[in-house]
């Protein structure tokens, strides 16, 4: 068995063997032809979640820090963010002018309001903050402008509206949205300009939101708190290029010191970068990755069994042939290959069939059902292997079992 | 060729035994017998007389208990299972009772199938196959399935199967069993012609219709020789 001649001739026979009973060889392959399919669709499911994660993490700018008031654990208990009204506007200034690793920092204020333009009205998210806003977040108006130093000096009565936004206060007449005035909370706002389409990033409807200057916003909506003075709900810092350990570090320690913190486990602020909020996407991708891939492994599995269980049946059946072959001379490897290469055979056919469906399946899936699927080369190559390896494995039991054959008792078989 | 033909077969003392309860089964008892090159015997026998583990014996498919088989100079009783399947390969050609060809393959299929284990090549393969079914008188019938053939058709392509990697040997187990007595004369003349061109013909049967064929007969009962027209 070692020229190509005869690896040739042990396929030709083994194809034989397959064409012998075309139904029952099909209906062997489509078992393996869908465990392949649900492997590479799943797969591309998976991998296109998480590409699509890491894209909206990147999203949100680079370089990112989120900080935010309440501590994350204390005495491993977690006190849940927000918990303590502890960030201040002048936190966020003293970041901005004392940490050499910060590039540029945008406190925020939201809450929930209800806004109204005529007879529209929608209940949606107002953030108060810096004109700084958009460089951080990387996310620019698409018309008019947003606010600027000015506007904060002044606290002008402008606001920007997120699309969503824009779209239920003007979508149903039509109008344009600039120089429109809009009531947020009994007071008025001129809109200035309209954020471009963003988006849901990190479970959070960007393109719902109104965005008007801080100092607006403690002059109208939150009102100053006389105990913590300008509270913040977040201050977004942008680090400079490759610093941002440096940029963590820096603010850590400059809010430590402005807070009187001595024990670190005390913390009444918590750092948040891109970093770890990429590790949580990649890990919940992970999961779901993970949990797609048993699902479809089961379903290879099943077709495996499959396999076997049709080569074992065939064996028996052909118990007279095997003793004939026998008889004019095939020796034990030769029955044995025969058989192997037949479930390998149609275990590759399988293999193929379900690489092309699983395809197929993953981009009629983005097409139709606007899901995001990647089907990486790596997985091709992956389900084309174990296809191999199903083949092999549930392959040689049953050609052992046809090629110990007692070529006597074989030939008596009917 | 003008010498004595020499011995092809060569069996002494051959016994077989089955172990299938605590008292082994005597299938053979010891069985000596010297059969040479261009001989036509028919070895008879009835049913559980031993004649059919006598010729699995010959036919390589099964190993003695003791005594020694010498086949063609060789001493084959120590020989591994796939040197005998090499040997079978060679060596000897099986006709059945009931054909025994593939039913998914063609007549020349069928017939290329002991050189495909024989691992000549492809080409010379088809050829001799053709040759062996164009003398046999089947070359309208090369690509016929063998449920297209009538049951003589379907052992004359048998008899090409078995003698197309040119054997010693012709093993027959009873060849004319499943055939009308006019198929079964006519195969039988196919054995005669065989014979005549130097090959060594053993037939197995129970009939004694089929034995009268052969030039030597020997009787099988109880596991032992009885009688032999030598």
């Amino acid at each position: 068995m070692k020229s190509l001649e005869d690896i040739s001739e042990l396929l030709a026979i083994a194809w034989q063997g397959i064409l012998s009973n075309r139904l029952r060889s099909a209906l062997t392959v489509l078992g393996i032809v869908i465990g392949i399919a649900s492997v590479i669709t799943l797969l591309g499911i998976g991998q296109g979640a998480k590409l699509e994660a890491e894209k909206q993490v990147q999203s949100l700018g680079v370089n990112l820090i989120y900080v935010r008031p309440g501590a994350a654990n204390l005495s491993s208990i977690s006190q849940g963010q927000g918990s303590a009204a502890t960030l201040t506007y002048d936190d966020a200034q003293a970041i901005r002018e004392t940490c050499p690793a910060v590039e540029d920092v945008a406190a925020q204020y939201n809450s929930g309001f209800q806004a109204q333009y005529g007879e529209q009205n929608t209940s949606t998210s107002v953030v108060a903050t810096e004109p700084s806003y958009v460089d951080i977040r990387n996310f620019y108006p698409a018309k008019g402008r947003f606010f600027s130093n000015t506007d904060m000096k002044e606290a002008s009565r402008v606001c920007v509206l997120g699309e969503t936004v824009a779209n239920n206060l003007f979508g149903a007449t039509g109008e344009n949205p600039m120089r429109k005035q809009v009531l947020i909370r009994g007071e008025l706002f001129e809109v200035i300009g309209v954020m471009e389409h963003k988006g849901v990033t990190q479970m959070m409807d960007m393109d719902d939101q109104i965005f008007i200057p801080l100092t607006t916003g403690y002059a109208t909506l939150v009102g100053l708190n006389a105990v913590t003075g300008k509270q913040v709900k977040s201050i977004l810092v942008r680090a400079k290029e490759n610093e941002d350990l440096q940029a963590q570090f820096q603010i850590t320690n400059l809010l430590r010191l402005r807070h009187n913190i001595q024990n670190p486990d005390s913390d009444d602020f918590t750092l948040r970068t891109q970093a770890d909020i990429m590790q949580t996407a990649q890990s919940i991708t992970g999961v779901f990755s993970l949990l797609l891939g048993a699902t479809a492994g089961i379903s290879l599995l099943v077709g495996g069994i499959g396999i076997m269980n049709i080569m074992l049946v065939s064996v028996t059946e052909r118990t007279k042939e095997i003793g004939i072959r026998k008889a004019i001379g095939a020796k034990y490897s030769e029955i044995l290959a025969q058989f192997v290469i037949e479930a390998v055979l149609m275990s590759l056919t399988g293999g193929i069939l379900g690489i092309g469906l699983g395809v197929a399946g993953a981009s009629a899936l983005s097409q139709f059902a606007n899901w995001k699927t990647d089907v990486t080369p790596a997985s091709v190559v992956l389900s084309f292997c174990v296809s191999l390896a199903i083949g092999l494995f549930f392959g040689i039991y049953p050609a052992r079992k046809a090629a110990r054959l007692d070529p006597i008792i074989a030939l008596r078989s009917e | 060729m003008t010498k004595e033909p020499e011995t092809v077969i060569k069996l002494s003392e051959i016994v077989r035994t089955y172990n299938l309860s605590a008292e082994p089964v005597y299938a053979l008892r010891g069985v000596s017998l010297e059969i040479k090159q261009g001989e036509y015997v028919a070895i008879m026998g009835t049913s559980g007389s031993g004649k059919s583990t006598l010729m699995n014996i010959i036919g390589c498919l099964d190993k003695p208990t003791s005594g020694t088989y010498t086949l063609d100079g060789q001493d084959i009783t120590t020989r591994s299972d796939d040197e005998l399947a090499a040997i079978r390969n060679r060596t000897i050609g099986f006709v059945f009772q009931q054909f025994n060809l593939l039913h998914s393959m063609t007549a020349l299929q069928n017939v290329m199938l002991p050189l495909v284990y024989a691992k000549v090549p492809k080409v010379n393969r088809k050829v001799k196959a053709e040759l062996a079914l164009s003398e046999l008188g089947l070359s309208s019938r090369m690509e016929h399935k063998p449920n297209e053939l009538s049951g003589g058709q379907q052992q004359r392509v048998a008899i090409a199967r078995a003698i197309v990697n040119s054997p010693r040997i012709l093993l027959a187990d009873e060849p004319t069993g499943a055939l009308d007595s006019n198929t079964a004369r006519e195969i039988m003349g196919l054995f005669n012609r065989l014979m005549e061109e130097g090959m060594t013909v053993i037939i197995v049967t129970h009939d004694p219709e089929t034995a009268s064929h052969a030039k030597r007969v020997i009787k099988v009962k109880d596991g032992l020789i009885q009688e032999d027209t030598l």
